[in-house]
């Protein structure tokens, strides 16, 4: 087999890209599991729409 | 290890950040690929008048499909859309089988998505003149790309698909525009290429089973129901403007294909949308139609991650499922934990699964979803 | 009297992992175990033809000019079986030949048929059956009123 043509390079690239993205996803669920507690986690109910209560936590010093 | 200390009644949820026309490229987005592939499988399996029909009569039912939505969103508007609505109204097993459907449907397109874009790549490689090209990467990175900007949050996922989903629609209209009237650049033939029904009637009901594939998947508007910022307003108003598209494309598509190929080509044929375009003989048109092909493909396989996440969350949220999937990203406020569990599902089934059977799983649970949602509108106006 | 309002116990991070890697086994079983058994995807026969013309293949005028503009051309293909058993197209591999003559199968048995439509109207009788009762089950609890 001689060189790497154009393709297989495209190949090497879309295999390079699916890992560090899969990668990125797993690290950034591990940091964000670790980060903020369970209970807020899983704090959202079916039906609520009273925006009031719902807090957006790294804007509003939610976390730490 | 820091722990937040809750703040009573401090909640997350997931993000209302939508419009109706988030609501129409949902909808539309999972579908509209139906018309660049799939759809003419009715044609082998009854004939180019068989498809015509089975195209008007799923057309129908799936009106009624999006009209019982609208009707009941109305008062359940809910992730999880139908598995919702079965909550609601018909009780807890219920919901938990429809949840699987749900799941099962919308994983299994996405797969179906991904084989056919890795397909697609690798005739693109081939054509250009290369040796041993593959189609696996490019069926992995479609997964995990789309799984990413899904995990990244609901409007940029929801925009790219409004975007690209558009294209592919224009794209339909521009061939149809070129092949009618009297500035045609080539002659659509429907005196002598549409025989009758090779296989009689039951040659129709046959076509029926792939009829649905114009269709299959705008009833996934419905999940966006936590996402919309007005759900009452938008959510009828996106799947109505969204059945109105598939329509139009839906017949568009029929009426060009069935006057530029002979029934046997078209009834086996992978791409007869692009192979339209080919027999009109323009260079443009073949490159437009090859775009809006990739684009449609993107973004069904983009929508039914966000539709199988949405209910493979709220499953987990009702403890149908262990709690820890009805997590919210706090950043990103969405779905986090199920969509990157159902990464792997769909990876495995587009990696190793043949794309018929794969299309069979997903049209048989639609199937049973359907039967479910005619039960279940009689149950809600009777409650 | 009122009922004891229910109160799901609270399940540790481990054991919903565990429970999790076990849906994961089970959708996979599920999707996967009617592939293996072979259950999906139907029959196919295929036409036999005497005359491999365009005519001969049931194609008018019309039909053979789009056919040749796709690429494709009649006659017969000419395949040859090589040593190891595997078959080789050796001529005439543009052929439409495989294409014209293939045919859905659709005979069915009627038995088949029957047990099948009862499968699924048992299936969703039960569903809707004990989810009935589950329903009303979980109204009582709501509104503490049995």
């Amino acid at each position: 087999m001689e060189g790497m043509n154009a393709f297989q390079m495209l190949e090497y690239a879309a295999w390079g890209i699916s890992a560090l993205l899969a990668l990125w996803m797993l690290f950034d669920l591990t940091v964000t599991d670790r980060t903020y507690s369970e209970d807020l986690l899983t704090s959202s109910r079916e039906g609520e729409i009273d925006d009031a209560l719902v807090i957006d936590p790294p804007h509003q010093g939610g976390h730490k | 290890m820091s722990q937040t200390t809750t703040i009573h009644g401090e909640k997350i949820s997931l993000l209302r950040v939508l419009g109706p026309g988030h609501v129409w490229a949902l909808g539309v987005g999972i579908v509209l690929v139906g018309e660049y592939m799939g759809w003419n499988f009715a044609v082998g399996k009854g004939g180019m008048i068989a498809a015509l029909i089975a195209c008007w009569v799923a057309g129908l039912l799936y009106t009624c499909v999006a009209m019982i939505d609208s009707e009941v969103t109305s008062t359940v508007a809910a992730a999880g859309g139908q598995y919702a609505q079965a909550k609601h109204i018909v009780g807890p097993l219920m919901a938990f089988n429809v949840g699987l459907f749900l799941v099962f449907a919308y994983t299994m397109l996405e797969a179906a998505n991904a084989i056919t874009l890795g397909y697609l790549v690798q005739t693109v490689g081939t054509m250009a003149g290369f040796e041993g090209v593959h189609d696996k990467p490019f069926i992995v990175l479609t997964i995990v790309f789309l799984a990413w900007l899904n995990y990244r949050g609901v409007y940029a996922t929801l925009t790219f698909n409004l975007v690209i989903t558009a294209i592919a629609f224009v794209a339909i209209l521009v061939l149809f525009t070129a092949v009618i009237g009297p500035w045609a650049i080539v002659e659509l033939n429907h005196k002598d290429l549409i025989t009758g029904l090779p296989y009689g009637w039951m040659g129709v009901i046959a076509a029926l089973h792939f009829g649905l594939w114009y269709y299959l998947g705008i009833e996934g508007t419905t999940q966006a129901a936590e996402e919309v910022r007005s759900p009452a307003r938008a959510l009828p108003l996106g799947t109505m403007l969204g059945m109105i598209t598939l329509l139009i494309a839906a017949t568009m598509t029929w009426y060009i294909c069935s006057g530029l190929m002979p029934w046997e080509y078209l009834g086996q044929a992978v791409t007869p949308l692009f192979d339209a375009a080919r027999l009109t003989g323009s260079g443009p048109l073949m490159v437009l139609l090859f775009v809006g092909t990739i684009f449609s493909t993107l973004a069904s396989a983009n929508g039914c991650i966000n539709d199988a996440s949405r209910a493979w969350f709220s499953m987990g949220r009702d403890r149908y499922l262990p709690v820890v999937f009805g997590a919210v990203h706090p950043k990103y406020r969405t779905p986090y934990r199920s969509i990157v569990f159902l990464v792997p599902v769909a990876l495995v089934f587009a990696y190793y699964a043949p794309l018929d059977q794969v299309i069979t799983f997903s049209i048989l649970s639609g199937l049973l979803g359907y039967t479910f949602m005619s039960i279940n509108v009689m149950m809600f106006r009777r409650k | 009297m009122a009922k004891k309002r229910y109160e799901p116990p609270q399940q540790s991070i481990a054991g919903q992992t565990i429970d999790s890697l076990f849906l994961l086994a089970l959708v996979f079983a599920t999707l996967f175990a009617p592939l293996y058994l072979g259950l999906a995807g139907g029959g196919k026969t295929s036409l036999e033809f005497k005359d491999q013309t365009w005519a001969g293949w049931g194609q008018n005028p019309a039909m053979q000019a789009q056919w040749e503009k796709l690429g494709y051309t009649d006659g017969a293909k000419v395949v040859t079986k090589k040593e190891d058993g595997t078959e080789e197209v050796t001529g005439n591999a543009t052929s439409a030949v495989d294409l014209v003559s293939s045919r859905f199968d659709y005979s069915f048995d009627p038995l088949w048929l029957a047990i099948t439509a009862l499968v699924v109207i048992l299936y969703f009788y039960i569903v809707f059956h004990w989810s009935a009762k589950e329903y009303r089950d979980v109204i009582d609890e709501k509104f503490n009123n049995k």
